[in-house]
């Protein structure tokens, strides 16, 4: 039994002559971990904007807890979207958001905000301004998770974020969401740090869905070969290939689609090496050189 | 009839049984004042700073001999010095408390609403300081040394609630004009801005035109000089309703950044 929390059909957002969000179709539903992932620039924020209201779409419809959101108290209620670039007040500190965060989320949890303050070592009477940017992420991370919103966004959580703090966040997280069920959507470049945590990945670029599609059915949805050339070249002969490299006489090749047990047993015979790819190769084969038709390649961090 | 409500609650419970929600009204004037400073301390400071000023002003001219009734005290600006700090505050309420509230879950409507009648609040607040302190000046004959602040401009020979009625239309008329011209540009940018001053441009050219072509420019002296200061502070508090007004109707569709 799923209940759906959001619901997009051909949403369209254009600022000027740019479309930033090219029609898009999705849904969200209850008490599942979305990645919306892509490259810088390819539209997340957008449609994180479109979804919690505070934007306006030119298209296509839009529905969060069965309403358009922009202006509808009842539906914003239930959400928490603490932007990468948020803008805070003249001279906060992350004690006065601390402070007024109960105001707005009706679950918030005091005690859970004192705790991560306490993890992320957040300098709670700093401003704002002169917060550090791993700083400015705790920020974002601790109201995401203490406001426990029923629809909660994170934009970029990982940004500037030591290896010790990307810990505690994807602990924190799991910990908090097995006890509070709710719906996550998590927006990054950064896809191998959050490829574990996420249930389901939304890949989009240039503002149109590339992948929407169980995390689990993409993990084991391409296989990489390996061995010499020749042998690697008869193996893939006439299966879609994503991406190949060689060096000497050795190649490999990026194979999209799922292998049987006859295609293993026949890699062995030839003597090839098998591996799965990793949600950020993945990634980077589908937005990357091939579709993007573009020289340079992305070399995610 | 609230909208307010712990625990989660079925929108629909809530929804249409009042337009008006006081909760998420008030919380919008919780949010401006958490951090003091910005509506009540750098005014104070301001405030404080200028009478200090005076004070020195007054003692130099005491030193020197010159009788109390030649000071020009009267002519001193100085009361109207936090003016400038509260266009500030107006436009930062727009620039950054509203997308930081829009992030939090307000409406725009609910937002308005609240940064409005943060604006009352803080105005009655200005108005109340600023009409006793005049009393307490003239009580004490200028802080004992002669030294005028408050009872200068037009808060000469006026009463207490002429003071502290023109105070508070000219406060929201500052505060309500710096967020109004904000939400300009949060929803139009700078196409938005140049258009709106091209508009004012536009206007002030067209009523010196009609003013001087008509040769009205007397009437007018003498229209204003026959509703008194207080009629004069009601047109000033009837523009700071427009721009309340235009603010809400622009700030509707307003989107941050």
């Amino acid at each position: 039994m799923t209940t759906t929390v959001a619901r997009a059909r051909g949403l369209v957002k254009r600022y000027g002559s740019f479309t930033a969000i090219d029609g898009i179709d999705l849904t969200l539903e209850e008490g599942r971990i979305y990645g919306l992932l892509g490259r810088n620039g390819a539209g997340k924020t957008t449609i994180m904007q479109l979804l919690t209201g505070q934007i306006f779409p030119n298209g296509g419809e839009l529905e969060v807890f069965g309403r358009a959101p922009a202006e509808h108290a009842e539906v914003l209620r239930r959400l928490c979207f603490i932007a990468e670039a948020q803008r805070y007040p003249e001279d906060f500190t992350p004690a006065h958001v601390l402070t007024s965060a109960p105001w707005f989320f009706e679950h918030w949890d005091a005690a859970f905000a004192e705790r991560l303050v306490a993890d992320f070592r957040l300098p709670l009477k700093r401003r704002i301004k002169k917060l550090s940017r791993g700083q400015l992420s705790a920020v974002g991370v601790i109201v995401g998770l203490a406001s426990r919103a029923p629809l909660t966004f994170f934009d970029e959580p990982y940004l500037g974020l030591d290896a010790v703090a990307r810990q505690i966040f994807y602990d924190r997280l799991l910990e908090d969401y097995a006890e509070h069920p709710r719906t996550i959507v998590l927006s990054t470049h950064l896809i191998d740090e959050v490829a574990n945590l996420l249930e389901h990945v939304i890949l989009i670029d240039r503002g149109r869905i590339l992948l929407d599609s169980d995390a689990d059915d993409v993990r084991g949805s391409a296989t990489t070969v390996a061995g010499p050339s020749t042998a690697v070249e008869r193996f893939v002969a006439d299966r879609p290939v994503i991406g190949r490299e060689a060096i000497g006489g050795l190649a490999s090749a990026t194979i999209d689609g799922r292998l049987d047990r006859a295609d293993r047993l026949r890699a062995a015979e030839l003597g090839l090496e098998l591996a799965p790819v990793s949600l950020q190769q993945l990634i980077v084969h589908l937005t990357g050189t091939e579709l993007a038709g573009a020289p340079e390649k992305e070399v995610a961090a | 009839m609230t909208a307010t409500a712990t625990g989660p609650v079925r929108a629909a419970t809530t929804e249409g049984a009042s337009r008006l929600r006081p909760n998420e009204i008030w919380r919008i004037v919780r949010l401006h004042a958490v951090n003091p400073s910005i509506f009540f301390g750098v005014p104070a400071m301001v405030l404080g700073g200028a009478w200090a000023i005076t004070m020195v002003i007054a003692l130099i001219l005491l030193g020197s001999g010159v009788p109390m009734e030649n000071t020009g005290f009267r002519y001193s600006w100085a009361v109207l010095s936090p003016q400038w700090y509260l266009i500030v505050v107006g436009v930062q309420a727009v620039s950054y408390t509203f997308p930081f509230a829009l992030g939090f879950g307000a409406t725009r409507r609910d937002y308005w609403l609240g940064t409005g009648l943060m604006f009352v609040l803080a105005s009655v607040l200005y108005a109340l300081a600023i009409a006793t302190l005049l009393l307490i000046e003239r009580a004490t004959g200028g802080w004992g040394i002669g030294a005028g602040m408050f009872d200068a401009l037009w808060y000469v020979g006026g009463d207490w609630a002429t003071a502290f009625y023109s105070t508070f239309a000219l406060q929201l008329l500052v505060l309500f004009i710096g967020a109004g011209v904000t939400t300009v540009f949060m929803r139009w940018r700078m196409k938005g801005m140049l258009t709106l001053a091209a508009g004012a441009m536009a206007l002030i050219l067209g009523v010196i035109a009609l003013l001087t072509f008509t040769e009205s420019w007397e009437p007018l002296g003498d229209w204003l000089g026959s509703i008194g200061v207080v009629g004069v502070f009601s047109l000033l508090l009837l523009t700071a309703l427009a721009w309340a007004g235009a603010g809400f109707l622009v700030i509707r569709r307003a989107t941050p950044r």
